[in-house]
């Protein structure tokens, strides 16, 4: 019998509050491509075996271990959310990444992805599935990324050793990524347990099998260092049209689908001979910290042109808050372009 | 466990000292174990047998090697009168009986005893510490030569490799945990210090931080020596502040209860004053929950030189021991349980270092 993990929430003796999602809040407060056919999570001797017996068994696992982790690190990265800290894996060398949809938080949100070596490249985020809290995002800026292979073959089962990496507690670039090695404890179909210790800011980092290929993203973990959860490759690979096309999939606890006109500016405006001119801009409020000043006309938002009061309004109603906006005005005779993020009402 | 239980229930001053450990046992760690009982979805699947789990009992058994020389090359240390329950190891380093072990973990211990092997050691001498490292240096008398670990090189110490530490322990048999390598062997350095003067900062117009008072600790040291807010905070213990990392750094060594010397400008005027330190009252951090509250993580778990991280679960009370590879090489001395996914040891070539020093 298949085991729900995210039916936990509904569970009366467990409550949300006892799991942990992974993302570190604030300062704490979430190349080899490997020949087709070559290697899979099946075919090594250890996986075979209820547990090692001997020095050579323990040494073939180690050995698997460190033949596959070089690559495994360097796709792996750290990314920096408003509030904290979370972590991804690169799976193409376009710069596609998979994370957590708790870490991403929802649909073209700008993120920023940060490699081993330092260097902060502009990310965006893509579809999720609230439900199993898998997310997708890319990288914006043009690249050849360090990459991994998933694991297409859905060949990883109970009892597999397998091997996890995340920057936990956040970003540290002389610690680099953290290694942790286990065995699949349980392995539900939409939720894998491991015994590999994962802890805040590991957060969408990845779970791989012992040939290098990623099987899971890191989600959640209960108190008891038992219980680490991630969510299965092929639940990526299951609703990857969707996930590529920035579609918000259920209505789960692990991300919150944006309200339509929940999006507020922040100025006040009028219709004018001379088009729509703002008013009065609230201190310190979005239109305020994106630059817009009382005299500005608006001439296009989000792309289209703008005439009225109205058509601003059928705009913004379909906007929620924490989306940006691009916003055209003129001011002093100069067409200036700004970048409105829209505050929560 | 249950064992133990059953033989403490003998034993009053066991039995305490165990309750009070299992009080210890997080509500997290309650509920999830009511989760298992109640849900009869989870126990029809059951998962991997804990027996075979990284950790499992069975997993151990391939580690029999590396436990003999744990057996033979760690020291049990206890604090209590009875010699009955577990403080902390120790690591062996000479055939005379000198042991290193975790210092700041048996400071306040009015009363050492330790077991090698079989032999329990009554009279334990404490010959010295190294507070940088937070290593003490013990010697016992022994009848026979006691078997020191073989220190490792650096070449031993690769990411992913299996170690090999000091788990529970009952009275005449070492058990092991096991883990790996898991990150950069480097420096160990907290972000804070452990006590505070009472004041709170507020930031300039970069964003930087000011040394403007902003907020006075209502009872604390500076309030009470007579700082005020607006004041400008110049020096203390004659260190004159830049960054932050200034302040970081003047304060790490001192306790709660010292005094500083402080200067700050109000108006036109320097003026001076005596500060008491207080400790730095935090809430935990979320991480520090997830990884079972600062009950289960050694109290002092930064400042090290230099240490190997690994992903063993070992707890605070396992540490002081030695951490072996698969040859049962000693590549390090577990120093601190930092967080639910890391443990720290001082690098086999340090601790030759500190060998030298502290035993010859």
């Amino acid at each position: 019998m298949a085991v729900e993990f995210s039916s936990m929430f509904a569970c009366p003796y467990l409550t949300r509050s006892t799991l942990y999602y992974l993302v570190v809040y604030g300062l704490i407060a979430t190349l080899g491509l490997f020949a087709e056919g070559e290697l899979d999570a099946a075919s090594f001797t250890f996986n075979e075996k209820e547990v090692p017996k001997t020095k050579a068994d323990l040494l073939e696992i180690q050995t698997a271990l460190v033949e596959h982790l070089e690559p495994a690190r360097e796709a792996t990265v750290s990314i920096r959310l408003e509030e904290g800290f979370g972590s991804g894996v690169i799976v193409s060398p376009q710069g596609l990444i998979l994370s957590a949809a708790h870490v991403t938080g929802g649909v073209n949100k700008k993120l920023t992805v940060i490699l081993n070596d330092g260097t902060e490249l502009k990310a965006v985020s893509m579809g999720l599935q609230s439900e199993t809290d898998a997310a997708m995002l890319r990288i914006t800026e043009q690249g050849n990324y360090p990459h991994v292979e998933m694991n297409r073959d859905d060949d990883y089962l109970q009892g597999h050793w397998v091997f996890a990496l995340g920057h936990s507690g956040g970003f540290d670039m002389e610690r680099g990524p953290v290694l942790r090695l286990g065995r699949i404890v349980m392995n539900s179909r939409t939720t894998l347990h491991t015994d590999c210790k994962v802890i805040g800011g590991d957060s969408g980092g990845p779970l791989f099998d012992m040939s290098g290929k990623l099987i899971g993203i890191h989600s959640r973990v209960s108190g008891t260092m038992e219980q680490n959860m991630h969510v299965p490759i092929r639940e990526y690979l299951n609703h990857w049209k969707d996930l590529e096309s920035g579609n918000f999939i259920g209505d789960g606890a692990f991300a919150k689908r944006p309200v339509k006109g929940s999006g507020f500016a922040g100025f006040a405006c009028e219709d004018t001979d001379d088009g729509l001119l703002i008013g009065e801009v609230l201190e310190n409020g979005p239109a305020a910290e994106a630059g817009i000043l009382a005299g500005d006309i608006v001439l296009e938002l989000d792309g289209q042109k703008i005439s009225d009061k109205a058509q601003l309004q059928s705009i913004l109603k379909e906007k929620a808050s924490r989306d940006e906006v691009n916003i055209v005005i003129l001011r002093d005779g100069e067409q200036k372009n700004l970048k409105l993020t829209l505050g929560g009402r | 466990m249950k064992s133990v239980l059953n033989k403490a229930l003998y034993d009053k001053p066991v039995m305490q000292a165990l309750l009070a450990k299992l009080a210890l046992t997080r509500v997290f760690g309650l509920l999830s174990a009511g989760f298992v009982v109640f849900s009869p979805a989870a126990s029809a699947q059951g998962g991997l047998p804990g027996a075979s789990r990284i950790n499992g009992q069975n997993v151990w058994l391939a580690f029999e090697p590396q436990r003999e020389i744990l057996q033979q090359s760690s020291a049990v240390i206890y604090t209590d009168e009875r010699s009955r329950i577990k403080s902390l190891y120790g690591v062996i380093v000479s055939e005379d009986g000198h042991i290193l072990t975790k210092a700041s973990e048996i400071e306040n211990a009015s009363q050492l005893s330790l077991r090698i092997g079989n032999e329990l050691y009554l009279d334990v001498e404490r010959l010295g510490v190294d507070p940088g490292w937070d290593v003490a240096l013990l010697k016992v008398a022994p009848k026979v030569p006691t078997i020191p670990v073989s220190l490792g090189h650096e070449e031993d110490i690769q990411l992913g490799y299996w170690v090999v530490s000091n788990g529970s322990t009952s009275r005449y048999q070492r058990r092991v945990k096991v883990g790996i390598i898991s990150a950069a062997t480097r420096g160990i350095f907290s972000d804070k210090s452990h006590v505070v003067l009472g004041i709170g900062f507020g930031v300039n117009e970069e964003e930087e931080l000011s040394w403007k008072v902003e907020t006075l600790t209502e009872g604390k040291g500076a309030q009470k020596a007579g700082v005020e807010v607006e004041d400008i905070l110049l020096s203390v213990d004659g260190v004159t502040l830049n960054k932050r990392e200034d302040l970081i750094d003047v304060l790490r060594d001192k306790k709660p209860g010292d005094m500083v010397a402080i200067r700050v400008k109000r108006g036109g005027k320097t003026l001076g004053f005596d500060v008491e330190l207080s400790a730095r009252e935090e809430r935990m951090t979320r991480n520090e929950q997830m990884s079972g509250g600062e009950l289960q993580l050694s109290e002092r778990r930064s400042e090290f030189p230099r240490a190997v991280q690994h992903d063993t679960p070992v707890n605070n009370d396992d540490m002081g021991g030695p951490l072996l590879n698969l040859d049962g090489i000693c590549i390090g001395m577990n120093i601190a349980r930092a967080s639910r996914v890391a443990t720290y040891a001082i690098p086999a070539p340090e601790l030759r270092d500190i060998i030298s020093r502290m035993v010859e």
